[in-house]
């Protein structure tokens, strides 16, 4: 018996201890990184850390467990309207802050996980997309609480002072962003490798199977849903610092899409996907606008070329790398170690592994 | 006829037929057999073009149908029904009758043909309109016989015609299947698990395992091999 | 004029629109099991196109054609060459194809007609027609918004369960696999399907453009009612469709006058998800054998 457990303790901790050390990696990369660039840059970098963790929370949502959601836009207004409103009178530290958003959207995410429990794909699709279009509007709604139209400020975060009194802010925030993302993958990266990681896979490739072995489908829908949401929270809350307000306008529809894309441009059930979809979701539209602004055109067509970009790159990206960035990179390294090894690399285009995600709409 | 020569088909990595050739005479049944996985539904699909093989050819009458579209091959009077749910189980009985000719733009032949049909399979007729769902298995495959009937086809390539269907039923499936293709010159290649009676309608028979073929000859030969019935056909 | 009475009107002629949507979808979905989440950024297009038409002279009704006609070339179009390619992909990656589609619709429309706020003109007057000496919330323009979206979804009904031709689409829908085995052409059939889907929704385009003003959003809430109005009646289902649709109107006619519109949309998820919990999918979904 205890020579199981110290296999066990020797078997369980070498992943724990590798994400930690790949974390430690990161972040020490992350900080040099920040500390070079400018204030616009710390800013973009901030943007892609939160949407990485949204990304994060739903691509095992979709990837890894099958549901489609197209409400997670909404569930990021939860996490920024709760900062916002425990700001509004008091000054909090700032994890207190994210705390409380991801406790507050977690809970959210129990009530609606349930209800939903027993929905399946373009059902789910919908009323997801029902919530997605809902919940900004009671915020117009209760003007009083959250603020109508213009919605709430959000107090900047202060670099505190053993930084030093010029320390730029946005590299604050992006150091908050940053930790927090690396925290959320460190945790989602261990969740994926343990049994409930397999459980969200069980259930999402054979339902009648993986209730058949014993597992509790609707309990893993829920608690899939719930972390999920929980990531969205963090990343709302995180989203109310970065945006300095936060208003129903912030969190349309155009929101929950766009962190759909991402994960599927970035590659589906995958977190390096996440972060990659993340970057194309921040850097393509500043570029393309960037590029719109210098090109001598009229300002309907100025205003419009990162858009029409962003969508014909989504179309291209949809026929020629299905399985998104990450996909992509995977075919590369193993064609490159097959031309090495001289094995033949196989299979068609894609990929018969095992972990491939194959959501069900 | 049907010919199929030097037959190769891969799923990817995974070879399912290797250099499979057989040919199958007009006016006669050809049963192929062998064990689950053993690449007979692989070599239907691929006649039927549902599957592009890696390397040999099908030919109909003399013409090659490898690279053809599965409907091109349809059109040419070959039907394959494939296992399970070839009936469309949302349609009445009578559209599922009458799917199978409605390429020809030929109304009055089609009428006639599903007369006959009709005709043959009393069932059916009193079945007409109803959702083809409700009817029993047997029923089903009277359905899809019928179908293949007005849709004139003149190649059947039939994938286990008798999964679940009880004994006195299939029996009866079988012999109204030989008496078709004595009467209209029917060209049948069929798939079996019930080795012993596909062997007792077939005149021709082909065993195939892991891919390739391991026996070919007249049916009633196969049946008295003591030999290869006890290593591939479990009797 | 009683408020119920006249949010009924409003729900009724609004549903309409919803029910043609999701009657689009589900024609889509049925076919190539694809939410075309652009349908509503197509109807908008060609929305655009008729009123480039009548800008330039065109009468009406010719812009009225116009936009049908280009709505059934659009899907035709959209399916064959930028559909058709990721048909074996994960299912997820079409709806990010069809989102893409959205947002580069989108986009360029303002790019070639300009992004300012439009009005486009009523086929027929507006004005509260008079029943019984006083006036009804109810105008010729409403009638005909009814009056088309029911011929229209009486000829598909013909088109689908007495012809030659809708019996193939049918069973392409059904079993695409089997289908070609009997010699359909079921390429064809999901281009075709697809087209007519486009036409209804071009049709919704035109008829909801007089109230909610032509600028390239526009369709956006007419989508998001129409498939929340498809799931709500059953996406397996062309009349849960319509029914999905038509409740929505109500639905969302009946919360916002009552609640105030700030809270419609609250009202529909409430209710959707009341109908989901009890029947996962949808008010007439058919207890398929094999789903059980």
């Amino acid at each position: 018996m205890a020579t199981a457990n110290l296999r066990f303790g020797r078997l369980v901790r070498p992943t724990l201890n590798r994400h930690l050390l790949l974390a430690l990696g990161a972040a020490v990369l992350l900080v040099a990184i920040s500390a070079q660039i400018g204030a616009y840059d710390d800013y973009n970098l901030t943007a892609v850390a939160i949407f990485a963790v949204a990304a994060a929370g739903l691509t095992l949502l979709t990837g890894l467990n099958g549901q489609l959601s197209l409400g997670h836009g909404a569930l990021m207004a939860v996490g920024a309207y709760t900062a916002s409103l425990l700001l509004k009178d008091h000054e909090l530290p700032v994890i207190v802050v994210l705390l409380a958003a991801v406790l507050t959207t977690g809970i959210i995410g129990i009530v609606f996980g349930y209800a939903a429990a027993r929905l399946r794909g373009p059902y789910l699709a919908g009323a997801t997309l029902t919530l997605a279009v809902a919940l900004p509007q009671l915020a117009t709604r209760y003007k009083s609480v959250f603020g109508g139209e213009s919605g709430l400020a959000v107090a900047p975060s202060a670099p505190p002072a053993w930084l030093g009194a010029d320390f730029p802010p946005e590299r604050w925030l992006a150091w908050i962003a940053l930790a927090a993302a690396v925290v959320t993958m460190v945790l989602l990266a261990n969740l994926l490798h343990s049994s409930v990681g397999r459980t969200f896979i069980a259930v999402r490739d054979n339902e009648a199977a993986a209730a058949l072995a014993g597992i509790d489908v609707a309990r893993t829908q829920v608690l899939a849903f719930v972390i999920s949401a929980s990531c969205a929270g963090l990343a709302g809350a995180l989203f109310g610092y970065w945006s300095g307000v936060t208003a129903p306008a912030g969190f349309g529809l155009g929101l929950s899409l766009q962190l759909v894309t991402a994960i599927v441009i970035g590659g589906l059930g995958s977190l390096a996907g996440a972060v990659w979809g993340s970057l194309v979701l921040v850097f393509v539209p500043a570029l393309t606008s960037g590029m719109a602004s210098t090109l001598n055109v009229p300002s309907s067509v100025a205003n419009n070329l990162p858009l029409a970009i962003y969508g014909a790159i989504l179309v291209i990206a949809m026929l020629a790398a299905p399985h998104g960035i990450q996909g992509a990179l995977r075919r590369l390294l193993a064609m490159a170690r097959a031309r090495w090894a001289h094995i033949p690399a196989g299979g068609k285009k894609g990929v018969m592994d095992w972990d491939d995600p194959a959501p069900d709409l | 006829m049907l010919e199929v020569v030097d037959l190769t088909v891969a799923y990817g990595p995974v070879m399912a037929l290797h250099g499979v050739s057989l040919t199958v005479a007009d006016s006669s049944i050809t049963t192929v057999l062998g064990a689950n996985g053993a690449g007979k539904t692989t070599l239907l699909r691929t006649i039927s073009g549902l599957v592009r093989p890696r390397s040999g050819s099908v030919r109909l009458d003399g013409r090659d149908i490898t690279r053809l579209a599965p409907e091109e091959i349809a059109r040419l009077g070959v039907a394959h029904v494939p296992q399970g749910q070839a009936v469309l189980a949302e349609l009445t009985v009578d559209e599922n009758l009458r799917l199978g000719g409605l390429w020809r733009r030929d109304p009055n032949g089609q009428r006639r043909a599903l007369a006959e049909a009709y005709e043959l399979f009393p069932p059916l007729a009193s079945r007409r309109h109803l959702a083809a769902f409700s009817l029993s298995g047997g029923e089903r495959q009277m359905l899809i016989i019928g179908r293949a009937l007005v849709a004139r086809s003149q190649v059947l390539l039939l994938d286990e015609p008798s999964l679940g269907l009880a004994r006195l039923v299939l029996v009866q499936i079988m012999a109204r299947i030989k008496t078709l293709v004595a009467e209209r010159g029917l060209t049948v290649l069929l798939i079996e698990q019930n080795a012993k009676s596909a062997l007792s309608v077939a005149d021709q028979a082909m065993v195939l395992h892991l891919g390739k073929v391991v026996a070919q000859g007249a049916a009633h030969q196969l049946l008295t091999e003591e030999g290869l019935r006890h290593a591939y056909l479990g009797f | 004029m009683s408020r119920f009475f006249v949010l009924t009107l409003n729900g009724l002629t609004q549903g309409a629109i919803y029910a043609a949507m999701a009657l689009a979808l589900v024609l889509i979905w049925r076919a190539t099991k694809v939410i075309n989440f652009a349908q509503g950024a197509m109807a908008m297009f060609t929305t655009y196109l008729a009123l480039f038409a009548i800008d330039h002279g065109a009468p009406y009704w010719l812009g009225f054609v116009i936009a049908l006609l280009s709505g059934l070339l659009l899907g035709a179009f959209v399916e064959r060459v930028i559909v058709r390619p990721v048909e074996s992909a994960p299912p997820l990656n079409v709806v990010i194809l069809t989102l893409g589609l959205l947002l580069f619709f989108e986009a360029i429309a303002p790019m070639a007609f300009g992004g300012q706020i439009r009005s486009f003109p009523p086929a027929f007057s507006i004005v509260g027609l008079h029943l019984g000496g006083s006036q009804v919330a109810f105008s010729p323009f409403d009638a005909f918004t009814l009056g088309s979206v029911l011929a229209v979804m009486i000829l598909l009904l013909v088109l689908f369960q007495k012809t030659n031709l809708g019996l193939r689409m049918r069973a392409s829908a059904f079993n695409p696999e089997v289908s070609r085995l009997l010699g359909i052409r079921v390429g064809r059939m999901l281009t075709l399907g697809w087209a007519l889907a486009s036409l209804v929704g071009a049709l919704a385009g035109v008829l909801i453009a007089p109230t909610f003003l032509l600028y390239p959003t526009f369709m956006d809430q007419v989508l998001v009612y129409g498939f929340t109005g498809a799931v709500l009646g059953g996406l397996d289902s062309a009349m849960g469709a319509v029914i999905g649709g038509l409740l929505m109107g109500f639905a969302l006619s009946y919360v916002g006058g009552y609640f105030g519109s700030d809270l419609e949309t609250v009202g529909a998820l409430v209710i959707l998800i009341a109908v989901l919990m009890v029947r996962p999918r949808g008010l007439f979904s058919l207890q398929r054998l094999r789903e059980v």
